[in-house]
């Protein structure tokens, strides 16, 4: 099922009854998301990517725009018309009912033609349960579960009316770290399985990356990037999303751009070609450092740490805006014993110029601005 | 042996007499401490005791000079005769009727109520909830001359009604109630919401399982309400009406005028029985309502 | 109960459609100021959001409400007021008021003849006296009895449970068997019984009291209501300080320990400061308790509350039941309000106090 916000924005009225300041959770959202396709909704707490899940699935009105699901405007459908499954961050599991009764009370509400007789219910409630692998826990409680059979048992409660859409609230973050890798294998497996269009909401970008098909990127209600994982991460629209993704984050540098070429310091690190003139942020990803003998950029050296694969590099540099400068850089590199200084080359396609005053990005060179995503991604 | 191992056994020695020393002073402080316990355990209980080994003597047992402490005679008939002189049986029932009754109906007004406070958005939600609470300072007798009043302009004097209809609402049950409900976690209702649960059906199907410890409690003090109410019977409702308590007060007399103690003891255990029976049963319930309540009945 | 169901249909339907009608006509008539000028906007402005905007969630809200909310007005809150109005009418009867024969003036009058009435100052004293006298004892009593409790391990579940079991009883029977085991069986005949409590004291060398009987002295009543009204009263008490001594940190016992704090310092020094927030509680609500005291009083002494030509027991409370008896609701209601004022005065001592020596 497609499913088409069109500016979609939430206005929360202020509490407070003397000022008279609103609180806007959502501004203006556009997005298409193709059928079958798996979303994350990503930012920082409080950017109304909660917000947004919670008008998808009708338990907000929105103060202004429409949701299609297909080409039906669900805008003013309550939440059970919707053909929506929900999965809450903390599971919501009726603590009284076994699993079994867990995932057959939404089959019970059905009225008129969808109603089910007992034995369909129960057929289609294993069904659900042996997609998430619970089917041998059917009659045990919710206390006695772990926090990922837990989990399992929310996603076969929203799989079981055969949703139209599937809409996860933070799934991962009451799972411990080991889980966490686990059950978003699983996510993306029963997504695949079923072809249910999903969208998730995370503020983990490590989560969004590895699982998604497209990534939203919000930030104070509004939206950022709207990309595949691999696309925002190179071509970040913004200092924002460049410093949101990433593991290590990016680093950011006080730069300048003169007569075509990029400096950092007093240092001449890459020619741009047609930039204007003025005080730049330089974002450079870990691995777009090479260290060499003749490098541009020069680096106070403070440690090496060695990973098997490759070798992070950490120094420092006055005109830096993070704390430290993390690299990575292949394992064959040897790093003198010793040493005082590390100096490195840049490579261009890793280097990203934003606006000094609207942190805007800057294209230089042979980099151009990603192409919005489309129909048939 | 050396001269270290000498100092260790002597220094473990002096720490055993120390320790014997605080042992004895230990259980000697334990032996008290049962001892006044035990005491006041035995003046708690006297009351019970004489209540029942006096319902089961003979009047002339009973007013021996000197009391006995186990009835020479054990005399069943003294509870058919409380039954016949004090027409316990109708009182009986009577009490039964308007305690499941207003229990019931008490029930269904505080769950909808606490409900509407707990999980619905309304305005004037808290202001209306502080007023609530604010009436609980107010001392009962207050409300009972008006009520009494109004009752009687109603034409409920000596009816069922009179007995039920003024106590459905306790705002302290709400409260008690509405702290319960909301401590189940709010998804909980938009998950069901989701699914397309009405509200009616949520609250029966999730909340009231969930807080069935509480109405349990609430239950049980209402039903104990309803045994121990003694004035306001009193007041409204001629025998007919009247309630348990109201029969012990009746006369027992015998030929000779004087007070038929062992028969009146007789009737006071009829009353007490079925609240022991509770408490036996039902302990752990009532004293979770009673530690957050503070008020009796 | 072959007629129950009937009855229940009764008055359901006489109770509410007649109280629903009463509510009416006090309103449309009694206020009809208010009404046009408040009401009839505020109604109508309900309405349009109500319906017109389809905020179901708020109508649905007060519909759940309204059960609890017509009962509150018509035996709650209604009675605040008419209480303040009947204490003010001077002479105030309600069979007057329906006959409609008599206009009352506003005064002071009834509060005025309450506090000349020399029954009810009698009254007053009696509700004082029994306050003063049970409040700290049983609070004391408690105390001692939670902290033994708490420093025994076998046994101590029983004994909870036992010291619980007064709180399960009615007020009224049991009184009856405190007043069986202080009378005088056959007070002033030879073959005279003197009662279980008589032939105790005996045992140590006491003689025979005439606690309740015929020409029983003032302070042996008082001294028998004294004795149940504490009995009556451990047990809830009992029951928070146990509560609180549960959840007071082991900790500050195993510092005293190492210490080596005395068990007297511990349990004046520590114990009694940490728990004081539930002493205030238990003493508090044992003041409500002890000035609405009734029921003991008719349990022992019967519903003349006296001892036979002995002087009155009655209690503040008993004397408004009197008077409503007595179709005196003017009085009645002017006694209630003095005795929510004491309560209130009482209560707000009892925190003021307790807010400069309580430790949270």
């Amino acid at each position: 099922m497609k499913v088409e916000l069109q500016n979609l924005t939430k206005i929360f009225p202020s509490r407070n009854k003397k000022s008279n300041e609103e609180v806007v959770a959502v501004s203006d959202f556009n997005l298409t998301i193709p059928d079958g396709k798996l979303v994350g909704l990503l930012g920082p707490s409080g950017c109304g990517k909660s917000t947004t899940l919670y008008m998808i699935s009708g338990l907000q009105k929105p103060t202004a725009g429409k949701i299609f699901f297909g080409d039906e405007d669900v805008t003013e459908l309550s939440p059970e018309n919707r053909g929506i499954g929900l999965v809450f961050q903390n599971y919501a599991l009726y603590p009284h009912m076994t699993v079994k009764q867990n995932i057959l009370f939404p089959l019970q509400n059905l009225k008129g033609a969808d109603k089910m007789t007992k034995e369909q219910m129960h057929e289609r409630a294993y069904k659900a349960a042996r997609l998430v692998q619970i089917d041998e826990l059917m009659d045990r409680k919710p206390s006695e579960l772990s926090g990922g059979q837990q989990q399992r048992v929310a996603i076969a409660r929203a799989l079981v009316k055969m949703p139209r859409v599937l809409l996860l609230d933070e799934p991962l973050s009451n799972l411990d770290a080991r889980l966490r890798l686990q059950t978003r294998e699983e996510i993306r497996r029963i997504q695949k399985e079923t072809g249910i269009t999903t969208i998730f909401v995370t503020h983990d970008q490590e989560e969004a990356m590895s699982i998604s098909d497209v990534i939203v990127v919000m930030k104070l209600g509004v939206v950022q990037q709207v990309g595949k994982p691999q696309e925002i991460y190179d071509n970040p629209i913004n200092l924002f999303v460049a410093k949101f993704l990433g593991t290590p984050p990016i680093n950011v540098f006080d730069g300048k751009v003169k007569d075509g070429a990029l400096y950092i310091g007093e240092e001449k690190v890459l020619d741009v070609g047609k930039v204007n003139d003025g005080r730049v942020f330089v974002g450079v990803r870990p691995e777009g450092f090479v260290p060499a003998e003749d490098g541009a950029l020069t680096c106070k050296l403070s440690n090496v740490e060695v990973m098997g694969r490759d070798v992070s590099i950490v120094s420092s540099n006055k005109a830096m805006l993070s704390q430290t400068i993390r690299s990575i850089v292949d394992a064959d590199y040897k790093i003198s014993v010793g040493a005082e200084y590390v100096k490195f080359n840049l490579k261009p396609h890793k280097v990203f110029l934003f606006d000094e005053y609207t942190e805007e990005r800057i294209y230089f060179g042979s980099q151009s601005a990603p192409t919005p995503i489309d129909e048939e991604m | 042996m050396s001269d270290t191992k000498k100092i260790v056994t002597m220094v473990e020695q002096d720490m055993k007499k120390v320790t014997s020393k605080q042992r004895i002073v230990k259980i000697t402080v334990q032996i008290l401490l049962y001892l006044f316990l035990c005491t006041m355990a035995l003046i708690i209980v006297f009351p019970f005791y004489w209540m029942i080994i006096s319902s089961l003597k003979t009047t002339a047992e009973y007013r021996l000079p000197v009391p006995t402490l186990f009835p020479r005679q054990i005399m069943w008939t003294n509870y058919l005769e409380a039954f016949t002189a004090a027409n316990l049986g109708k009182l009986f029932m009577n009490t039964v009727y308007v305690g499941i009754v207003s229990t019931i109906l008490s029930l269904v007004v505080t769950v909808l109520s606490a409900f509407a406070f707990a999980r619905l958005e309304f305005k004037g939600k808290n202001t209306l909830f502080a007023l609530l609470l604010a009436t609980m300072m107010i001392p009962g007798e207050l409300f009972t001359i008006t009520n009494y009043v109004t009752v009687t302009k109603l034409g409920w004097i000596d009816t069922y009604t009179v007995l039920i209809v003024p106590f459905l609402v306790s705002i302290f049950y709400i409260y008690l109630l509405r702290q319960n409900f909301m401590q189940i976690p709010n998804e909980l209702y938009l998950a069901a919401k989701v699914d397309g649960t009405k509200d009616l059906k949520y609250l029966w199907k999730v909340m009231i399982p969930l807080s069935l410890p509480n109405l349990i409690s609430i239950t049980i003090l209402k039903m104990m309400g309803a045994w121990n109410s003694y004035v306001w019977p009193r007041l409204v409702a001629n025998t007919d009406h009247q309630l348990i308590t109201n029969g012990l007060r009746n006369a027992f007399t015998d030929m000779s005028g004087q007070a038929n103690i062992p028969v009146q003891m007789a009737a006071v255990t009829v009353v007490s029985i079925p609240l022991f029976l509770v408490f036996i049963f039902l302990r752990k319930y009532i004293m979770k309502g009673v530690s957050r309540s503070g008020i009796k009945g | 109960m072959a007629n129950a169901k009937e009855k229940v249909k009764g008055w359901f339907i006489e109770g509410f459609v007649k109280t629903f009608i009463v509510a009416w006509i006090w309103q449309t008539f009694c206020v009809k100021w208010v009404w046009q000028t408040f009401c009839v906007k505020w109604f109508w402005k309900a309405f349009c959001v109500n319906i017109l905007y389809k905020k179901f969630d708020s109508y649905k809200a007060w519909l759940y409400l309204s059960p609890a909310i017509i009962l509150l007005l018509i035996f709650t809150v209604w009675p605040i007021f008419n209480t303040l109005r009947m204490a003010f009418w001077e002479r105030y009867n309600m069979l007057q008021e329906i006959g409609g024969t008599l206009k009352f003036k506003l005064g002071f009058k009834n509060f005025v003849d309450v506090i000349n009435y020399p029954r009810f100052i009698q009254c007053l004293k009696n509700t004082l006296l029994l306050c003063v006298l049970t409040v700290p004892l049983s609070t004391i009593l408690a105390l001692v009895i939670a902290v033994c409790l708490n420093s025994i391990k076998p046994l101590s579940r029983f004994l909870q449970t036992i010291f619980f079991l007064p709180y399960v009883t009615n007020s009224i029977a049991i009184g009856m068997v405190f007043e069986a085991m202080f009378n005088i069986v056959g007070y002033k005949t030879p073959e005279a019984s003197v009662g279980i409590i008589n032939t105790v004291i005996g045992f140590f060398g006491i003689e025979p009291i005439n606690w309740i009987n015929q020409g029983s002295a003032y302070w042996a009543n008082i001294t028998v209501l004294v004795i149940y009204i504490v009995w009556n009263a451990l047990p809830f008490k009992i029951l928070i300080l146990l509560g609180g001594l549960q959840s007071v940190n082991k900790q500050y016992y195993e510092a005293a320990k190492v210490d080596s704090t005395p068990r007297l310092r511990v349990f004046t020094r520590i114990t009694v400061p940490l728990l004081s927030p539930m002493i205030a509680y238990v003493v508090i609500t044992g003041f409500i308790g002890g000035f609405k005291e009734y029921s003991s009083i008719v349990g022992i002494f019967g519903e003349d509350m006296q001892a036979v030509g002995g002087e009155s027991l009655n209690t503040m409370v008993g004397y408004i039941y009197d008077s409503l008896a007595r179709n005196q609701q003017g009085r009645a209601s002017a006694a209630a309000l003095i005795l929510f004022g004491i309560i209130f005065i009482v209560t707000m001592i009892n925190l003021g106090v307790s807010k400069k020596k309580t430790h949270y």
